[in-house]
């Protein structure tokens, strides 16, 4: 079978949404998107189109696809997916050179990208293609629950620009899909900022959507990050006691982990990212 | 006879699950999104709900949290079809208060085992 790598550029959203829910039918964890949920992913994590790839035959059946983030000097390689009939067929080998190829011609210094751990084929595609195991994360689900009542401290609440110049001052890694640059495009960003009269402070910075939550970076500047931890979920869920929440890429050793635990957050899947010097 | 709505968004599931829930005599209704998963409810009033977690609108979490919700739906079995591992089954059926779960590919006799035992009473 002869593949052809065509720009995604060349499709509607609407047919690849149609190809990447038909890729990942029998995926490891089901993730299907619609035609705005696409858009916004598109939009948040500054998917350029142009430089993604549609994998076909010569006879124009379409075999898979697979998407570029561009962020100067890093490229982001995400939503690659092959159809289940057809895989081990080259497509997916093809995919990635045609992302990584575009990466090289744009003079990315370094090309990120997360798998799902457990997803052995495309774990062993990646490594194939030089990219390097560096962190694993968490992806964490709170259903709507009781939480202890916050105890008294300073708590202001964060509009977007200071959420976003919170975030600015955060210390460590960010992945792609939580880092400043997708968080700058989110319109729904916002943050709660808390200080003890023991000097122990922090702060939350989050979305929040019409029933739910979701991008939760955590980062205590002084004293105990279990405390201030707590205190920020418990200032949050005082607000939004209803919304359902979904936490991404959670550092596997966030030292905020305990307080998530204990306020009902639960372990959906993992993922490690993985890199890979151009 | 009973009325049975299943959110799910790939229709081969569907059609399966449509074939055999009506040659058991029951009523069966298909919303393919979320969205019109909790219109259907609303509107029909389900004896049970089987509900997809990964649906393209909003995730099956969610809808749950929404059809609780309703006080029409407050206590209309929900049960979870899905391909996630089954701990992380167990555990939002368990964090979400909802019936029950079968892990994808299902088995026909566990999903009849599943939906018969929620339905009586």
């Amino acid at each position: 079978m002869s593949i052809e790598i065509i720009s995604a550029d060349h499709f509607t959203v609407q047919e690849l949404v149609d190809l990447y829910n038909q890729t990942r039918v029998d995926y490891l964890v089901p993730m299907p998107m619609n035609v705005e949920r696409l858009a916004e992913y598109i939009q948040l994590f500054d998917i350029d189109l142009r430089l993604s790839s549609v994998a076909r035959t010569d006879e124009g059946q379409v075999l898979g696809l697979s998407m570029l983030g561009v962020r100067p000097p890093l490229a982001w390689i995400t939503r690659l997916g092959v159809l289940p009939a057809i895989r081990r067929s080259g497509a997916g080998d093809a995919l990635m050179d045609s992302m990584l190829a575009h990466a090289q011609s744009l003079g990315m210094q370094e090309t990120h990208l997360e798998v799902i751990r457990n997803n052995v084929p495309a774990h062993r595609l990646f490594l194939k293609k030089a990219f390097r195991e560096v962190d694993e994360y968490l992806v964490l689900r709170r259903a709507p629950n009781s939480v202890p009542e916050a105890v008294q401290c300073d708590t202001i609440w964060l509009e977007r620009e200071a959420a976003l110049e919170a975030l600015e001052s955060y210390p460590r890694h960010l992945t792609w899909i939580t880092a400043l640059a997708s968080m700058h495009n989110a319109p729904d960003l916002s943050g709660i900022r808390v200080e003890f009269a023991d000097g122990s402070s922090g702060w939350l910075v989050f979305r929040c959507h019409k029933f739910s939550l979701s991008h939760l970076i955590f980062h205590t500047e002084q004293g105990s990050p279990v405390k201030v931890g707590i205190q920020l979920l418990a200032t949050l869920y005082s607000r939004y006691p209803r919304h359902d929440t979904y936490a991404e890429n959670i550092h596997v050793e966030d030292p905020h982990l305990p307080a998530l635990l204990g306020m009902g957050f639960f372990d959906n899947f993992r993922r490690i990212e993985m890199r890979r010097k151009m | 006879m009973a009325k049975v709505l299943y959110i799910e968004d790939i229709s081969d599931n569907a059609t399966l699950a449509q074939r055999v829930l009506t040659a058991r005599g029951h009523e069966f209704l298909w919303a393919k999104t979320a969205e019109d998963g909790l219109a259907m409810a609303l509107e029909n009033q389900p004896d049970l709900i089987l509900l997809d977690l990964g649906l393209p609108d909003v995730d099956g979490q969610t809808l749950s949290i929404w059809l609780r919700g309703e006080a029409a739906l407050e206590k209309t079995p929900i049960i979870v079809l899905t391909a996630w591992p089954e701990e992380v089954a167990r555990q939002t059926v368990e964090a979400y208060g909802l019936n029950g779960y079968l892990c994808k590919p299902v088995k026909l006799d566990h999903l009849m085992k599943i939906i018969d035992a929620n339905l009586v009473g």
